[in-house]
C-alpha cells in the first residue's frame, strides 16, 4: 500500500487495499468514513432522529461495499464516495416520503373500547391485585419469565441472561403462564 | 446491528473486487461486439433489397451519425454507473443524438410525402429488425452496467436504449436500404424514441442497489 500526503488521498490507498482483498485497510477505511458520513447526513437531516440517521449511515456504508469495485484508483477519493451518499440520502428522502403518504402518525390509541364485551381481557389485566395474585400462583421458572419479559420488559436475549436459560425455553415458559393467566383472570371476572 | 459491528462484518467478509475497466473501454469492448453482432444480423438477413449500392451519400451521413450517436451514448451509459464522473458523456451523447436527427431530419424531409407515412407497412420489418435484434444486446448490455453503481436507473437505461436501438437501426437499414424520407423518419426515429423511453422508465426494474444484509439470522 502506498502512503499519501493528503487524507484525502490516504483513503483512495485504504480503497486500493481493499479492492484487493485487504480487509484491515477496509475496515481502517470504513471507521475513518463513517463519522464523516454521519456528520453529513445529520446535516441533510436536521429532523431525523438518532435510528434513523444511523440507518441511513448503514446504507451508504453498505452500498460504498456494494460498488467498490467503481472505484478507480487514479481518481480522487472524496467525488466518489460524495456521490454515493447524496444518492441514497436522496432515496432514503424518497422512501421516507413514500411511508409518510401510505402511514399515519397517531400518538396514543385508546386501549380500550366503548363496548364492554370487547374489553374483557384488558379489563381483567387492569386488575393489578388479581394479576399480581395469578402471577404468584404459577409455577417458579414460569413466574420468572413473566416477571422478566411482561413486566420488566426485558428483551429474550436479556431475560435469558439473567435467568440462566435458553431463549427457547423462555418462549416456552412465557407461551403457557400466558394461557394459564388469561384462564384465571377469565374465571375470577365469571 | 449498530454501525460499528456493520463495519466489523464487511471487513471481516471482505473479498477481492477488482475495479472496473473505464467507461470508454467497456464501451469500446461492448460496442466492437454489438457491431459484429448486427453485422451479422444485416447480412443473415439477405439484404432484403439488395446490396445497398443504389443509396447515396446521405444515407450513408446518416448511418455514420447513427454510429457515432450508440457509441456514445454506450460510454454515456457505462459512465452514469460510475460515482463521481462528470456529466462530459452525457452532454456528448445528446449532442450527437440531436445532430444525427438534424441530419435525418434535414435529409429526409426535402420531398417529405406525409400521407404515406401510415401507409408504409414494410416499415414493420425494420420495427421488428430494431426490436428482436436490439433485443439480445439489451440483455447483455444491462449486466455489464449492473456490476456499476445504479445511481440515475432511468438514465442510464434510456442511455443504453439509444446505443442499442441506433445500432439496430443501422443494421436494418443497410438490411433493408431506402432513401431517407418523412416514412424513415417517422418510422424509425418513432420506434427509437418509444424503445429508449420504454426502457428508461423501467430503469428501476433492471438497475438497483443489491446491498448485503446488514445481519444474518440463525
Amino acid at each position: 500500500m502506498t502512503t499519501s500526503d493528503s487524507p484525502l488521498d490516504a483513503l483512495g490507498d485504504l480503497m486500493q487495499a481493499a479492492q484487493q482483498g485487504d480487509g484491515a485497510a477496509y475496515a481502517q477505511l470504513l471507521r475513518t468514513i463513517t463519522p464523516r458520513i454521519r456528520q453529513l447526513v445529520r446535516r441533510q437531516r436536521g429532523f431525523a432522529g438518532a435510528a434513523e440517521v444511523e440507518d441511513l449511515v448503514q446504507d451508504v456504508l453498505l452500498s460504498v461495499h456494494a460498488v467498490r469495485q467503481t472505484y478507480d484508483p487514479s481518481r480522487p477519493f472524496e467525488p466518489w464516495l460524495t456521490a454515493i451518499l447524496r444518492n441514497r440520502l436522496v432515496d432514503g428522502a424518497r422512501r421516507y416520503g413514500r411511508i409518510a403518504r401510505r402511514e399515519v402518525k397517531v400518538e396514543d390509541l385508546d386501549v380500550t373500547f366503548s363496548d364492554l364485551e370487547t374489553n374483557e381481557e384488558s379489563a381483567d389485566l387492569s386488575d393489578a391485585a388479581a394479576l399480581r395474585d395469578a402471577v404468584q400462583a404459577l409455577p417458579e421458572q414460569q413466574r420468572q419469565a413473566i416477571e422478566l419479559l411482561k413486566l420488566k420488559e426485558l428483551s429474550l436475549k436479556e431475560a435469558a441472561q439473567v435467568s440462566g436459560t435458553s431463549i427457547g425455553a423462555l418462549k416456552v415458559a412465557t407461551h403457557r403462564p400466558m394461557a394459564t393467566l388469561r384462564m384465571t383472570l377469565g374465571k375470577r371476572r365469571e | 446491528m449498530n454501525t460499528d459491528d456493520l463495519v466489523q462484518k464487511l471487513a471481516r467478509e471482505l473479498e477481492p473486487a477488482m475495479p472496473l475497466r473505464r467507461p470508454a473501454a467497456r464501451a469500446g469492448a461492448w460496442f466492437a461486439g454489438a457491431t459484429v453482432y448486427i453485422a451479422a444480423l444485416a447480412i443473415g438477413m439477405g439484404f432484403v433489397n439488395g446490396y445497398p449500392n443504389g443509396v447515396g451519400v446521405t444515407f450513408w451521413a446518416v448511418q455514420v451519425a447513427a454510429i457515432v450517436t450508440s457509441l456514445l451514448a454506450s460510454a454515456a451509459a457505462f459512465a452514469s454507473v460510475i460515482p463521481g464522473l462528470s456529466g462530459r458523456s452525457r452532454s456528448l451523447a445528446v449532442a450527437a443524438a440531436a445532430l444525427w436527427i438534424v441530419i435525418l431530419a434535414a435529409t429526409s424531409t426535402a420531398d417529405a410525402d406525409w400521407s404515406a407515412v401510415s401507409s408504409a407497412t414494410h416499415e414493420w420489418w425494420c420495427v421488428g429488425f430494431i426490436v428482436a435484434g436490439g433485443a439480445p444486446l439489451l440483455v447483455v448490455l444491462a449486466r455489464m452496467l449492473r456490476r456499476g453503481a445504479p445511481l440515475n436507473p432511468a438514465t442510464t437505461a434510456a442511455f443504453a436504449a439509444l446505443s442499442i436501438a441506433a445500432l439496430a437501426n443501422v443494421g436494418a437499414c443497410i438490411s433493408l436500404p431506402h432513401a431517407n424520407s418523412a416514412i424513415t423518419l417517422a418510422w424509425h426515429g418513432g420506434v427509437i424514441a418509444v424503445a429508449t423511453m420504454s426502457v428508461a422508465a423501467c430503469g428501476r426494474l433492471l438497475f438497483f442497489w443489491r446491498l448485503a444484509p446488514k445481519s444474518t439470522k440463525g
